[in-house]
């Protein structure tokens, strides 16, 4: 039977389901006919505002209903009228009387032309309110307490959706309804001012918000701009699709489009409200040359030379092996395909990496051996079709906002929900089973959940038969485990282990999700191939709802590595060794590619310590600030000859440098961005470079074409064409197909994308078991008596990694500082109150943080972050690196503490008093 | 005199103990539910019973019962509404206060019936007193193994517990009452998907009256045809009767549906005729949300009939000429009452307490309120009759929940019963003797 209902006395087909207004504004000539104001676009229907109403009849006109369109499903038969009379009559009224308690300020208001109240106003036909001027709210005062949030609740309607998105996009808590009937209004947290709740500026509620009741400083719903352009967010792996306001020349605000395929309208605060980094005074406006240990700005010309000169002496005198190049997970993949080809094609050496080494190189090499790819299997979409979410190792909350503004949706609706964690991470405490295990032994947390799901029946045989290889001896190996001893290891129960096992066993759909928490160990990239394993046993992979998917940290690390900048796999991830792909790459560059693999980015430090590496060119990566073992990072620089620093700003790292060349941002050009699932999106130049910086790629081509290599002037179609000839999963993306909402490689020659990977086979044939026993970290091993305390890193919402860009903020207002989080009882037993400066001593140095005393971390366990300069934590990181993979050993550092005293004390309290 | 089947032993001394009620014959039904009859049974006694709810709508509760969905593995709940806020009904209180075993009784047996294993009952926060009176007696069945688990012997397992309001009558309204359960605002939800599909936590609940719950007790000892004899038409059984006003005996009376009004009103067995051998001049005859109706037309339907006390004879002629039995809180006006601040009055309540999502309701109960106000005040004109006329036409049917309408209904019967005396209120305020007087009394400001 076909589902008809009639619009107007005329038929048409509708959804199972389907609610009256969409069924309306699906068919185009009546996308406007009915006017609403309590529904978005991201929100469930509420039904408050009832300017949605229409007339339902079960006759042609019959007697009618008048119901609101907005929650009401659409029955068989149905006659719905949009506009009669006594509709029309209705929704004049109900905004008459919403406009009595509203001021008639518009011309002077924000939002003046872009304000759905004042639409709506104009679409009913108000011209004047009868109503005599009564008692009204008008009096409310503004809030303008907070760095991004703004509030005039005098302008409420009492729509309800700044409560709704921020319930249900973000799930924050944060607003509310208090008061009854006329007395309703709007309440931050507990009654106080957006600066003192617990907003997490996502400014959900400001987009959602129909009038200026509540918005932000940069009044992002005003009209002022007079060109919006869509682009995708630098700052973290989730990817959002970003709409940018311009006004001549100069970014205004930034939304999140609601149709955004990644994001849905929403977005967190780094996303929207942190770009005014972009015209910051602190930008690099010149080259600058380090002449008698002072920078010098020089003409673009004198750098270029410089550089050539240099690198060419170091190539001539040296060899290729002398040089290399540090390629940035920031920028464009073309940028990153120039960076790799420079360094292969020009220089002649396999010396290049990204800082995807410092992150996801475990994941890229263990899901490599395991399935034959290193990326995502899925995609974020599929939260909707899994019945168990596995966390291990990831805060996403923080780091992936809004993939964790989703995930909590979800562990809040009752998805079954499994988070192993050192720290109790905001999911943690929504999850079904938290799994607290002592950083740095995911190997035999993970061995003993494999353990159960055999044990307890739970492997999925006829997966395991056909897709896959080694069950048998991985088995064998699994079973002569000892729970107890492992249980003892990590310190986490036998019996919780098991219940989460049977947990995410018996899931019809299991999705896994890791981060850093996995991959920044000794054992990372075989902690990777364990829960490969984990999926491969249970059958989690190839379908929706499943599958093994990394959090990407930073915006392009999977482009990063896609694009080749790795010394072991050129672009496309094609073995450097093999002398067959080199053929193909010699014939397509149109030089020789070198065959032997390159230095990772730790073997670059010691070899520049040993004084084999000469000269480096580091892109848009603080390595000083961000890599493990500050003193041993800033030695290998000051070894070199030539430190080449592509940098917006003044970095620690660029302070060491030789040259340094001012680059633009991502709002300055043009490129693509590969987000943690896959998804190519483009990156649109919103405003013209500030002047007297360059883009990178620029800065490349410039200098390949003064060393003797002819590449074409830069443009991300020019590349794409390029690149999609060597890559393979590349093969069809063009600048133009990839619109506003980007592909998922690999993408087929004729443009079809890939939601899912390994539906039928694995990339690499058969999935690949295999075995690996927990090795006690050599840091615990070696320091673990003297140093008895674990300090692992972790980072904060509101900045981004060293906080180069995110320090130049408003978010600096919201969060200022680095903190130590400490246990109430080992602060107890130092003699540790809240606040108190600590000093926390590693084998390597020492560093003083401010303590923040909570139980989210267990006792003889710290955390901290290093976002900010002035602490340089990763003065205390070691040196220890996952053996397989090179990764640091972010996540477990031995040290001691001890309450700061005198000289450290004394410099760290004048420091924040400057 | 006429049958009752939940006040019969309201007078014995000590009903409200758990051994006097057992003495009378308390908790038979339980044992007769749990013991003798399958779930579905005791449905088939509540279909036939013809019970309909008790607590305003009217619905026909074996009817509302068989919608209550149950998939595999999902709790369910019963909810017993007793947050009776509504101005004129006062009834339900009474029950829980004098018999509260009764309603007790009746949980166990219809949480049986839907196949709950939790029920609870959500209190009046105003009604201090008797929380402690119910909790005792919750205590007491607890005590005496009629919750718990394993009652009876039968492996049925029951836990009652009780929720206090906030004072709010807005949580009267089923779904709010349950979003307020649930620890949140007491804000009515969209439907659908209604209660019988996703409740209490989002599971299959049952909510209702406090009334209707307890007649089940009777319809279960005496079977569903019996209880269905009682009564007129589809109006079966017995009916707890809120009588206040100018009457010469206000207090519950528990009538046999069908009763005429005429009697109700002027018997000695029930409200006794008009106080101080005044004239009847209107009644609100279920609550004060429901249509007033000046004499002719609550003593005689429009057709001239006798008006019964029933859902059908009190709703003959809809709203042009007839009301509603509602909740069965029968406010009786005498000749000296004006109904413009009477209207006044209600406007009043229903402004306070418009929970405020549906902009229709929060702002227009706002504006009907101000505008009576001003009306009683003396500054009224006569477009604001029609003023007030229009909002109401505005609000009735176009809200989340019938609060609204609630507060609408009140308005347009006065207006359309009694609209002389709103025009003698704005030509000739100065002939209302008693403006200034009210005005004083309720401080209220010059509009
Ligand atoms: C504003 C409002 C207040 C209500 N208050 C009550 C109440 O106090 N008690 C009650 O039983 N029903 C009340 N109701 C009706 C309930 O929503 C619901 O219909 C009733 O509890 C169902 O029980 P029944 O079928 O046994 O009558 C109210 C409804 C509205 C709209
Ligand atoms: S900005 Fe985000 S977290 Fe803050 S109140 Fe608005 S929706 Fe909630
Ligand atoms: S602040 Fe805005 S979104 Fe929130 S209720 Fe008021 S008008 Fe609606
Ligand atoms: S009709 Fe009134 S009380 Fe009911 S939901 Fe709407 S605003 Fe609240
Ligand atoms: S849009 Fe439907 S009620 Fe507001």
């Amino acid at each position: 039977m076909s589902q008809v209902a009639y619009i107007n006395n005329r038929p048409y087909e509708y959804q199972n389901g389907e609610t009256i207004l969409n069924f309306v504004r699906r068919i185009k000539e009546k996308r406007n006919a009915i006017p609403t104001l309590c529904d978005a676009p991201n929100l469930e229907p509420f039904g408050s505002c009832r300017v949605c109403s229409v007339e339902v009849a079960l006759a042609q006109d019959g007697p009618t209903r008048t119901v609101a369109s907005c929650h009401t499903p659409v029955g068989t038969g149905q006659y719905i009228y949009t506009d009669s009379q006594s509709v029309q009559k209705l929704r004049k009224n109900i905004i008459e009387l919403v406009l009595t308690d509203h001021p008639m300020d518009c011309l002077t208001c924000e939002v003046n032309g872009n304000c759905e109240l004042q639409d709506v106003a104009a679409q009913v036909g108000i011209r004047k309110v009868r109503y005599p001027a009564g008692k009204n709210h008008l009096d409310r005062k503004k809030d303008l307490s907070h760095p991004y949030m703004t509030s005039d609740l005098s302008k409420c309607i009492n729509c309800y959706r700044c409560v709704r998105a921020c319930d249900e996009v973000q799930g924050q808590f944060v607003l509310n309804m208090s008061g009854r009937g006329f007395d309703n209004h709007i309440i931050k947290s507990s009654n106080q001012t957006f600066f003192e709740s617990d907003c997490v500026s996502c400014g959900a509620c400001a987009q959602a918000c129909p009038t200026s009741a509540i918005s932000d400083v940069f009044q992002s719903k005003s009209v002022h701009g007079d060109k919006k352009i869509q682009t995708t967010c630098t700052y973290c792996g989730v990817g959002c699709n970003l709409e940018v306001s311009v006004s001549n020349g100069e970014i205004l605000s930034i939304q999140a489009p609601y149709d955004a395929e990644v994001n849905q309208g929403h977005t967190c605060l780094k996303g929207r409200y942190a770009f005014k980094f972009y015209n910051h005074p602190d930008r690099l406006k010149s080259p600058l040359i380090k002449k008698n240990g002072e920078f010098v700005p020089v003409s673009w010309e004198e750098a270029y030379s410089f550089i050539v000169d240099k690198l060419t002496s170091i190539k001539q005198n040296f060899g290729a092996d002398a040089i290399a190049g540090i390629s940035s997970a920031r920028t464009p993949n073309e940028e990153n395909y120039l960076m790799q080809k420079f360094i292969r094609v020009v220089i002649g050496t396999n010396n290049i990496d990204c800082c995807a080494r410092v992150c996801h190189s475990p994941t890229a090499l263990g899901m490599q051996r395991a399935f034959g790819t290193g990326a995502a299997t899925n995609s974020i979409e599929d939260l909707d079709y899994t019945d168990c979410i596995l966390v291990i190792g990831a805060n996403p909350t923080d780091a992936h906002p809004v993939t964790g503004a989703k995930m909590k949706q979800k562990f809040m609706k009752g998805v079954t929900s499994i988070v192993i964690d050192p720290r109790r991470t905001e999911l943690a405490s929504y999850a079904t089973y938290f799994l607290q295990l002592r950083p740095g032994t995911n190997v035999a947390l993970l061995n003993m959940m494999l353990y159960y799901i055999i044990t307890e029946n739970l492997v999925n045989q006829s997966f395991v038969d056909t897709r896959t290889e080694g069950y048998l001896d991985f088995k064998n190996q699994i079973l002569a485990l000892d729970m107890d001893e492992l249980s003892k290891i990590t310190g986490v129960s036998k019996d919780l282990v098991k219940k989460a096992s049977v947990a995410y066993g018996s899931a019809k759909a299991a999705m896994e999700f890791h981060g850093l928490g996995v991959t920044e160990h000794s054992q990372g990239t075989f902690a990777i191939q364990l829960i490969a394993d984990l999926i491969l046993l249970t059958g989690n992979v190839g379908r929706k709802g499943v599958g093994m998917n990394p959090l990407r940290g930073q915006n392009n690390v999977q482009g990063a590595a896609d694009m080749g900048a790795q010394p072991h796999q050129g672009a496309g991830y094609l073995d450097v060794t093999n002398p067959e792909i080199n053929q193909r790459y010699n014939a397509f560059y149109g030089a020789k590619v070198p065959s032997k693999i390159g230095y990772k980015i730790p073997e670059m430090f010691d070899a520049a310590i040993a004084g084999d590496l000469k000269a480096l060119w580091i892109i848009g990566e603080d390595v000083v600030q961000t890599d493990p073992n500050t003193q041993k990072v800033i030695k290998a620089l000051t070894n070199l000859d030539l430190l080449i620093v592509s940098e917006i700003f003044m970095t620690e790292t660029s302070k060491y440098a030789t040259v340094i060349l001012p680059s633009s941002s991502f709002l300055e050009k043009e490129g693509t961005f590969t987000n943690g699932e896959r998804r190519i999106q483009k990156v649109n130049k919103i405003v013209e470079p500030i002047e007297g910086t360059m883009p990178d790629g620029v800065q490349i081509i410039e200098v390949m074409n003064r060393m003797g290599y002819a590449q074409p002037a830069y443009s991300a179609d020019t590349m794409l064409k390029e690149i999609s000839q060597i890559v393979p999963f590349f093969a069809g993306v063009t600048w133009d197909r990839l619109g506003t909402m980007g592909l998922q490689w690999p993408v087929k020659p004729d443009g079809e994308d890939t939601k899912l990977l390994h539906t039928e086979t694995f990339t690499r044939g058969k999935g690949s078991f295999a075995n690996f026993d927990f090795v006690e970290s050599h840091e615990i091993e070696t320091y673990g008596k003297d140093y008895p305390y674990i300090i692992t890193t972790n980072r904060e919402l509101e900045h981004y990694n060293c906080g180069t860009m995110t320090r130049r903020t408003g978010n600096v207002a919201i969060l200022t500082e680095d903190v130590l989080l400490i246990n109430p009882a080992d602060a107890a037993k130092e003699l540790i109150n809240d606040g108190d400066f600590v000093c926390v001593e590693s084998p390597r140095g020492k560093v003083d943080i401010k303590a923040k005393i909570t139980d989210e971390v267990l006792p003889g366990i710290l955390s901290s972050t290093f976002h900010f300069p002035e602490i340089m934590l990763n003065n205390i990181t070691s040196d220890e690196h996952c053996s397989e993979a090179k990764c640091p050993e972010y996540k477990v550092v031995s040290c001691k503490i001890r309450k700061s005293k005198g000289k450290y004390k004394k410099e760290m309290e004048a420091k924040f008093a400057s | 005199m006429s049958k009752k089947l939940l006040l019969q032993h309201i007078d014995v001394p000590g009903i409200n103990t758990y051994e006097v009620y057992r003495k009378q014959g308390g908790y038979k039904a339980v044992e007769k539910a749990l013991k003798e009859m399958t779930a579905d049974q005791i449905l088939e006694e509540v279909k036939t019973s013809g019970l309909r709810g008790r607590g305003g709508a009217g619905f026909p509760t074996g009817m509302k019962w068989s919608f209550l969905a149950k998939p595999e593995g999902v709790a369910r709940y019963l909810v017993c509404n007793a947050d009776e806020s509504e101005p004129g009904t006062f009834k339900d209180r009474y029950l829980m206060e004098k018999i509260p075993h009764l309603l007790i009784e009746g949980m166990i047996a219809s949480s049986f019936a839907l196949g709950a294993n939790t029920a609870y009952i959500y209190i009046r926060g105003e009604y201090f007193y008797v929380h402690r009176i119910l909790e005792n007696a919750i205590k007491e069945a607890y005590a005496n193994g009629w919750l718990g688990k394993n009652i009876l012997g039968t492996g049925y397992d029951l836990d009652l517990y009780m929720q206090i309001g906030a004072g709010a009558y807005i949580c009267g309204e089923e779904t709010a009452l349950l979003e307020s359960l649930e620890g949140k605002r007491g804000n009515p939800r969209i439907k659908p998907p209604f209660p019988a599909v996703a409740g209490l936590w989002g599971r299959p609940t049952v909510v209702n009256n406090v009334e209707t719950i307890a007649a089940v007790v009777p319809i279960i000892n005496e079977g569903g045809a019996n209880y269905a004899n009682i009564g007129v038409g589809k109006s079966t059984g017995t009916k707890l009767i809120s009588a206040s006003g100018h009457i010469n005996k206000p207090g519950v009376y528990e009538i046999e549906l069908g009763l005429p009004v005429e009697e109700f009103i002027y018997s000695d067995q029930y409200c006794g005729g008009i106080r101080n051998g005044k004239e009847l001049k209107a009644v609100v005859a279920g609550g004060s949300s429901v249509p007033i109706l000046p004499k002719e037309l609550i003593l005689k339907t429009a057709a001239g009939e006798p008006r019964l006390m029933s859902y059908e004879s009190l709703g003959d002629g809809g709203f042009q000429t007839g009301t509603m039995l509602g909740s069965g809180g029968f406010i009786v006006m005498d000749e000296d009452t004006s109904i413009v601040k009477n209207l006044y009055t209600f406007s009043r309540f229903y402004h306070h307490e418009s929970c405020g999502q549906c902009s229709p309701c929060r702002e227009g109960t706002g504006w009907m309120e101000k505008i009576l106000k001003k009306i009683i005040s003396g500054n009224g004109t006569l477009s604001d009759v029609d003023l007030l006329w229009d909002i109401q036409s505005k609000i009735e049917g176009k809200t989340i929940c019938p609060l609204g309408e609630a507060a609408a209904w009140p308005v347009a019967a006065a207006i359309r019963h009694f609209r002389k005396e709103f025009e003698e209120y704005v030509t000739n305020p100065q002939n209302i003797v008693d403006v200034k007087h009210y005005y004083r009394v309720n401080n209220l400001a010059a509009v």
